[in-house]
């Protein structure tokens, strides 16, 4: 009998050890995650949907004003899904229909003077479809009389194989709704007049029949893109399914995503090149000057897929085994430096959106000489940085270090350039 | 026997491959950049005109491939590398930027620390490139206003040569070599030495495959010649041929020659890329000479494949991340 106390005994204390967390609980935390942030995607995109078909009924200050804060909302959820984007393949291959940047906007519309004309790069960069029912595309004739949503994704976009030419997604709604911002690096965003979008003789600018159409096309699509989306996080869906296929390449998928956002994309592409460059068209959300909460949601993001938890547009919080836990199981100091990264990234960024949100706009921290704003926006950028260093740490600690090499295209198929 | 013992002793320690790469790659490198920038700048300094500099500027432009896959260390902690070269440039920032200040004529070429505020794109070799080598601009007579701003671009790309040179020999040198070592906060281990320069290669390799060719490549269906990188100054091909024996070099001193696989799979790529007769790949428009420009493509990529089957494992680290993860 003392025996088997003693074995009941130990097996409890054995239990109580937290000295494997499980992976496959955290993968599943993890599509949880990715499921109910495009899920958010999707009802805030609706939200959109409802205050754009407004609009066209009744355009005004305020139907407009009611549109661009639905947009606004849209960002919040889509920004914390960012991470999910490298890492997953199916995110990365998809994610240029919603939120491909930087645009050539006078493929879409009207544009100042000042923005010139076709470029080396782009001969179709002032097509202007609002105003052009037919045109010729790479020496195609098109008829773009009806403006649907798969003349928009299935002819416009990316048209002549350029990346710039961006017919869809959040930031073709986004010029639709605020039109250019011609502040430079003065305060503001753009300014459309809610009379783009008027019948008859009220209109202005002209075509605002063609541009309402083209709003309401871009709206849909961005609906059902986001849809299809959570639908590949849901149960059986591809990407839920991929991610807990195979364990280590799964966790390594949530770590590449978290580094590969916080270094070459966001520390790099999106914000040191923009200060190093000081120029106003380097903001991500250039025509909303909504780029300070573009980053802030980008960090939450990479901040919630390590902690495991992620709070709702509703504020009901979807939580479970995390990656801090899993880190936490084979490097106690390792976990506990990603974590104080994790944290300090955010108080910068938060710094950052505090700044922004008080009137110190970020085109304007972009100025060429301006120190203030160059200081917020780099030290944002020095606490990515470092917070990647304690990634690779994390992935060292993990010894699951097959980071994907991006260049492995020849690994995974030799003869791809022959096909 | 004491010269026995540290001959025993050496390629044990996979640090040795640190210190070879620093002493006989990294070193040497900069200190070239920074001597061919120096030249650079005096040579503006006493001969603005574009026929005058060419030639200087193709020898900083060659220094620099010998430094620019070095993505650790003091190029960026100073987001240097945009700053010597901003390319590519999908939204000719470059052009944008220069023809700003030309229309201005804006005073701040006049004190290197104004100059030193202006952005990226109007700075380094790809501005200066633009200067030199476009047929509407290289025209300026010394004295000039376009003179000036040369002479700004070549002693800003000076100062930064100087200053990275500097950087690795008072600092950096020596907080790599220390990996691991008590108070060594930027490497923990001596692992992560050899991971950050692992990186580097890798990513050297990737940037010559997926922008220094692909850009020009495109598709099948719409080349892209004009996004050649360096077209004007005919330089296109030159750099990725340089590229490639700087990163062979690399890998040559980071396993102390004991990676012949690498080796070799370099060796045929400099080759492919020696034999191609297409110095700015032009190219890329007629199927059967865009297919050489292919074949050097998937060379690199097996060059790639190589480091990772083979030195990957030898050094016992992966790739970490890097700054072309993004976009």
């Amino acid at each position: 009998m003392k025996t088997l106390t003693s074995i009941a005994l130990a097996t409890t204390f054995l239990s109580a050890v937290p000295a494997l967390a499980d992976k496959a609980a955290v993968l599943t935390n993890y599509a949880d995650i990715a499921a109910a942030g495009y899920g958010d995607s999707v009802t805030t995109a609706k939200a959109l949907q409802t205050a754009v078909e407004a609009l066209i009924a009744d355009p005004s200050d305020a139907t407009l004003a009611a549109a661009k804060d639905a947009w606004l909302a849209s960002r919040v959820p889509y920004q914390q899904t960012e991470v999910f984007r490298f890492g997953n393949a199916i995110v990365d291959d998809w994610e240029g229909k919603v939120n491909a940047w930087p645009l050539d906007e006078g493929l879409i519309d009207y544009v100042d003077a000042g923005y010139g004309g076709a470029t080396d790069e782009n001969e179709y960069a002032v097509l202007n479809i609002v105003a052009n029912p037919k045109f010729t595309l790479s020496g195609t004739e098109i008829d773009a009389t009806e403006i649907t949503p798969a003349l928009l994704s299935d002819t416009l976009h990316e048209a002549d194989e350029v990346e710039s030419n961006v017919a869809t997604g959040y930031h073709a709604i986004e010029f639709l709704l605020w039109g250019q911002d011609l502040n430079g690096h003065g305060a503001g965003a753009g300014n459309r007049p809610a009379t783009d979008f008027a019948a008859g003789e009220a209109c202005t600018n002209g075509n605002c029949d063609r541009r309402a159409a083209y709003l309401r096309a871009a709206t849909d699509l961005l609906v059902s893109d986001l849809e299809w989306m959570t639908a590949q996080w849901e149960d059986g869906g591809e990407a839920r399914t991929t991610v807990l296929a195979d364990e280590d390449a799964g966790i390594n998928a949530m770590l590449t995503g978290m580094g590969s956002l916080s270094y070459g994309e966001q520390a790099g592409e999106r914000m040191k090149l923009g200060v190093m460059l000081n120029d106003p068209e380097e903001e991500h959300d250039c025509f909303s000057d909504n780029t300070h909460n573009s980053h802030y949601y980008d960090g939450l993001g990479v901040q919630n897929v390590y902690l495991g938890t992620y709070t709702r547009v509703d504020g009901s919080v979807v939580s479970g085994e995390s990656l801090a836990d899993l880190v936490a199981a084979a490097d106690a100091e390792v976990n506990a430096a990603l974590l104080a990264d994790l944290s300090a990234t955010m108080v910068e960024l938060g710094e950052l959106k505090a700044a922004a949100d008080g009137g110190f706009a970020y085109d304007q921290m972009l100025e060429q000489g301006n120190e203030e704003g160059e200081e917020i926006i780099l030290s944002a950028v020095d606490a990515l940085v470092k917070q990647t260093k304690s990634i690779e740490r994390a992935v060292t600690a993990l010894g699951i270090d097959t980071i994907a090499f991006e260049g492995s295209d020849s690994l995974d198929d030799p003869d791809a350039v022959f096909q | 026997m004491r010269h026995l013992l540290i001959a025993l002793l050496l390629p044990t320690s996979a640090l040795a491959g640190v210190d070879e790469v620093i002493d006989s790659h990294i070193l040497p490198g900069y200190a070239g950049f920074a001597a061919a920038t120096a030249a650079l700048s005096q040579s503006a300094a006493q001969d603005c005109t574009a026929p005058a500099l060419q030639p200087a500027y193709h020898a900083a432009f060659d220094a620099w491939m010998g430094v620019s896959h070095i993505t650790l260390g003091p190029i960026e902690e100073g987001g240097l590398r945009q700053q010597i070269a901003f390319w590519p440039d999908a939204k000719n920032s470059t052009g944008r930027h220069l023809g700003a200040l030309l229309a201005a004529e804006d005073s701040a070429v006049d004190r290197p620390e104004s100059f030193a505020e202006v952005s990226i794109a109007a700075r380094g070799l790809f501005a200066l490139e633009r200067m030199l080598y476009e047929a509407d601009l290289n025209g300026y007579a010394a004295g000039s206003y376009p003179c000036h701003l040369v002479q700004a671009i070549s002693a800003d790309l000076a100062a930064s040569g100087q200053s990275l040179t500097e950087g690795w020999e008072s600092e950096h040198a020596e907080t790599l070599r220390s990996a691991g070592a008590a108070g060594n906060n930027t490497y923990l281990s001596e692992r992560e030495a050899l991971q950050a320069l692992y990186t580097a290669l890798l990513t050297g390799l990737e940037f010559d495959k997926d922008a220094r060719l692909a850009q020009p490549l495109g598709s099948f269906e719409r080349p892209r010649p004009r996004r050649a990188e360096a077209r004007r100054s005919g330089r296109s091909l030159r750099n990725v041929t340089l590229s490639l024996t700087a990163l062979r070099d690399l890998a040559e001193h980071l396993t102390q020659g004991q990676s012949p696989q690498t080796r070799a799979a370099f060796d045929r790529a400099i080759t492919a890329a020696e034999k191609l007769d297409d110095p700015v790949f032009e190219g890329v428009n007629d199927p059967s000479s865009r297919l050489k420009v292919e074949i050097l493509q998937q060379s690199i990529a097996s060059v790639s494949e190589a480091i990772q089957i083979e030195i990957g494992p030898l050094l016992g680290v992966s790739a970490g991340f890097n700054a072309l993860d993004g976009d």
